[in-house]
């Protein structure tokens, strides 16, 4: 179950990086490194 | 009318971005993996070995739910009591309790069973969206001793996902988030979740040890009814009564709850049914776990004090009194271990087999000296 869990994760946290990469915007791109520090806190089970 | 926006993102404010987003995460890392660091405990000299709970149920070895057990024997033979500590990590007085019991107390006949940290894995986070501070500090002598403040329930990083409904071992239907609860777990499974599995393991203590009294620490917030309060089980129900008379007749005002039979998973409730040992569950007044809490603090943790909650007494909105002092810990620690000695000396009167411990600060001797001066770490440490 976990596994299946951090997959999931995984896959999420590698879309947020494509986006803060190809993203024009300033702001969208803040906003995509906030969504990315929970995601990878838990991806690495620390949070 | 739309306006358009300026478009200042390139490729590389995307990569200064990543760069920050990794600081955080490691600042961020470094302060949630050092709640996994057990706070030191320093047995004291009537602590005659340390095992593990796994030692009762292999199965829990390794896990982040294996806990230290320590035991503290007399010289004679006698009865044998189970101290539980630490089942909701966010209540400090129950593991507070069972350390200061630790690193303090001696036993001349029978022995005595603690456990600081009952759910360990609770003591490595903190609940969400709380504002808890993960740590507080007790002054002692050799100057301020940190302590871990927790979670109710286990980990989620050690134990999910959560289940709409739970249905513990008992049968009894709870919110989902009760499935981490180690007092909604008992009796236990020995191949359900991690919680279960911790619950299993103490009931296996108690019946392989053959623990006659089990009293599991606990405390909750000053608007919840069960408060200052000894709950029982039927079995243990006229100990209880006489303890808490003994109680008053001492100062200290706590009452007594007969243990429902149809709240199932409590350890009040299954200890007693499934197990033969008469059990116990203490709870004190904590500010800090209630509603009505203004700032949280380690502050408010320590020192119980808290505006809105003398308002809401003034209202009647409490059960337990809450005046400009609140409770602080060190009152909180000593009415716990003063009914413990209340429980065991009642205990006694009727036992063949007894359990006498010595060097247990009363509840007097902590508000005369403060939790600190029995929380000394020792000079080589």
């Amino acid at each position: 179950m976990t596994i299946v869990y951090q997959i999931i994760t995984a896959a999420v946290s590698l879309l947020v990086v494509w986006n803060l990469l190809k993203e024009r915007h300033l702001v969208d791109q803040m906003a995509s490194a906030l969504v990315l520090i929970p995601l990878v806190l838990r991806l690495l089970m620390i949070k | 009318m739309s306006r358009e926006r300026k478009t200042y993102g390139r490729w590389w404010t995307g990569l200064v971005l990543l760069a920050m987003v990794g600081a955080v995460i490691g600042f961020a890392a470094q302060s949630f993996l050092a709640m996994h660091i057990d706070p030191p405990i320093y047995p004291g000299a009537g602590v005659t070995r340390v095992g593990l709970l796994s030692d009762y149920f292999s199965e829990l070895a390794g896990t982040p739910a294996d806990t230290d057990v320590y035991y503290l024997e007399g010289e004679d033979p006698g009865a044998t009591t189970l101290v539980l500590g630490g089942t909701h990590p966010n209540e400090p007085a129950s593991s507070l309790t069972a350390i200061t019991l630790i690193e303090n107390a001696t036993v001349d006949s029978g022995t005595l069973i603690v456990i600081a940290r009952a759910n360990r894995s609770g003591f490595t986070c903190t609940e969400p969206q709380e504002g808890y501070p993960q740590t507080y500090k007790i002054d002692t002598p050799s100057g301020p001793r940190e302590f871990r403040y927790g979670s109710r329930g286990t980990n989620p990083i050690d134990q999910w996902p959560d289940p709409v409904i739970y249905i513990n071992a008992a049968g009894q239907a709870l919110a989902g988030a009760e499935v981490r609860n180690l007092n909604r777990s008992y009796p236990g499974t020995p191949d359900g979740n991690l919680t279960e599995r911790l619950a299993y393991a103490i009931e296996e203590l108690i019946r392989q040890e053959s623990v006659d009294v089990s009293i599991d620490l606990h405390e909750a917030s000053p608007e919840y009814p069960v408060i200052n309060a000894i709950v029982a089980h039927e079995d243990a129900l006229s100990i209880a009564a006489e303890a808490a008379l003994f109680l008053e007749f001492d100062g200290v005002q706590i009452g007594v709850e007969r243990s429902p039979t149809n709240l199932r998973g409590l350890s009040h409730r299954e200890w007693g049914d499934t197990t033969d040992t008469l059990a116990f569950l203490v709870e004190s007044a904590n500010a800090a776990q209630g509603r009505l809490r203004g700032a949280t603090s380690a502050d408010l943790i320590v020192e119980g004090k808290d505006s809105y909650y003398v308002r809401a007494a003034e209202r009647g909105l409490l059960y337990v009194p809450f005046g400009d002092d609140g409770h602080s810990i060190d009152e909180r620690v000593g009415r716990h271990l003063q009914t413990i000695l209340s429980l065991l000396d009642v205990y006694n009167a009727y036992a063949t087999d007894t359990i006498e411990l010595c060097d247990v600060p009363t509840l007097a001797d902590v508000m005369a000296t403060g939790l600190g001066v029995y929380l000394d770490p020792p000079a080589s440490s």
